[in-house]
C-alpha cells in the first residue's frame, strides 16, 4: 500500500475495538527505509489536529482499513516520543525528489512511498512519476542516501521499474538479492 | 446444542416467580476476555433494562427464564451504558483483523446457551472460532491474524 492510502485511516485499538484517532500524515526516514511514525487528527469529518504522535514502534500493524495499536497508550505527546519521531524534519521528505541511478540516469520523481501492509511501516519502494509522465514503482535497497533534492539508487534499479504494487512486491526480493543485501 | 444471537434477539424474557413476561432480548452483551455472554439488554433507549447472565435460570429456545423480576436493573455505570448503546454487542459490527484489514460484518454468533460461551463468529460466508476475538468496541470487533486474508 502507499502512504497516500495510510493518510486518513482510523487508528483502532486491538483490545478495545475503538477508533481513537486518524492518520494525518506519515513520518518517513529514508535512511531507515521505514515509517518512523504518524501524526494524528481527531476522528470525524473536519475534526482538528491531535497533539499526540504515534511512533512506529507502537504500531501493531498497518492494514488496508486501519492502523492497529495495542491501546490508547500508544499515542504520546511529541516530547515523550522517540527523538527521531519528535525531531522529524520535513526537509527529509523525499516526495518530488529526482531519482537518479548511480549510472546517471533519471528514473523520474518520487510520488509516494510503497509500504508493506501488515507491518509497522516498512517501506520497500517508491511510486515514481516517470520522465514520460507515466506512473511506476521502484524497489529500494534497505538503506539509501538522500540529499533532500535527489536520491541516488543503484543502476540495477532501472531493470526493476514495475507498473503496479503487486509487481513491485515480487521485484523487491529479487532486487535485494541481486544487490547482495537480502 | 448451540443457539445463535440472531435467533435469540426478540425472544421473550419471563420471570419464573410470577410467570410474567418482562420484555424481549434487544442485545446480547459479550465479554471479550472470557468470550462469554455476560448480560442481556431488554428494550432500548431509556427503557432499557439489563439482566446479568447469573440471574438467568434458563436460556431456552422459546423463552429466557429469570429467577425474579428483581434481576432486572437500569444501566448505572459506564459499562452498562456501553452495553445499552450497543458498543459491546457483536451483531452488525465491522470485523477488523489485528493486521488492520476489514473482512466484513459480524452477521451472527453461535453460542452455548448453557453457560453463554461464544463458539463461532459468522462473518459473511466465513466462520471463525470465537477464540479469534481480541477486542470489541464502538468502532469494530477485532479478530486475530488467523482470520486475515493476506
Amino acid at each position: 500500500m502507499t502512504a497516500n492510502q495510510i493518510r486518513g485511516l482510523p487508528v483502532v485499538t486491538v483490545g478495545g475495538g475503538e477508533d481513537i484517532a486518524e492518520v494525518r500524515d506519515v513520518i518517513y526516514s529514508p535512511e531507515a527505509g521505514a515509517l518512523i511514525g504518524v501524526t494524528l487528527n481527531q476522528r470525524g469529518f473536519l475534526a482538528g489536529r491531535r497533539k499526540e504522535v504515534l511512533a512506529a514502534v507502537s504500531i501493531h500493524a498497518i492494514g488496508e482499513h486501519a492502523v492497529m495499536v495495542t491501546d490508547e497508550g500508544a499515542l504520546v505527546l511529541p516530547a515523550e516520543a522517540p527523538e527521531e519521531v519528535s525531531g522529524a524534519d520535513s526537509s527529509r521528505n523525499v516526495l518530488g525528489n529526482d531519482v537518479l541511478t548511480d549510472g546517471g540516469v533519471s528514473l523520474g520523481t518520487v510520488a509516494d512511498l510503497a509500504v508493506v501492509a501488515g507491518t509497522s511501516g516498512e517501506v520497500v519502494g517508491y511510486q515514481i512519476i516517470k520522465p514520460d509522465g507515466g506512473s511506476g514503482y521502484i524497489p529500494l535497497p534497505a538503506q539509501l542516501a538522500v540529499s533532500g533534492v535527489a536520491l541516488v539508487v543503484p543502476a540495477l534499479t532501472e531493470d526493476f521499474v514495475r507498473d503496479d504494487l503487486v509487481g513491485l512486491g515480487a521485484a523487491v526480493d529479487e532486487f535485494r538479492q541481486r544487490l547482495g543485501i537480502a | 446444542m448451540s443457539d445463535t444471537f440472531k435467533a435469540a434477539i426478540g425472544r421473550k424474557v419471563v420471570s419464573s416467580a410470577s410467570a410474567e413476561e418482562l420484555g424481549k432480548i434487544a442485545r446480547l452483551v459479550v465479554d471479550v476476555d472470557t468470550k462469554k455472554v455476560t448480560a442481556l439488554v431488554l428494550g432500548k433507549g431509556r427503557k432499557a433494562r439489563i439482566v446479568a447472565w447469573e440471574a438467568l435460570s434458563g436460556f431456552g429456545p422459546d423463552a429466557i427464564m429469570v429467577n425474579h423480576e428483581s434481576g432486572l436493573r437500569e444501566a448505572t455505570d459506564e459499562m452498562d451504558h456501553r452495553a445499552v448503546d450497543g458498543a459491546l454487542e457483536l451483531i452488525g459490527k465491522r470485523a477488523l483483523t489485528e493486521l488492520g484489514n476489514e473482512i466484513g460484518t459480524i452477521d451472527d454468533v453461535e453460542f452455548d446457551p448453557v453457560d453463554g460461551t461464544l463458539e463461532v463468529l459468522l462473518v459473511g460466508k466465513q466462520k471463525h472460532p470465537a477464540t479469534t476475538l481480541l477486542g470489541n468496541g464502538s468502532y469494530a470487533a477485532v479478530l486475530d491474524r488467523s482470520t486475515d486474508p493476506a
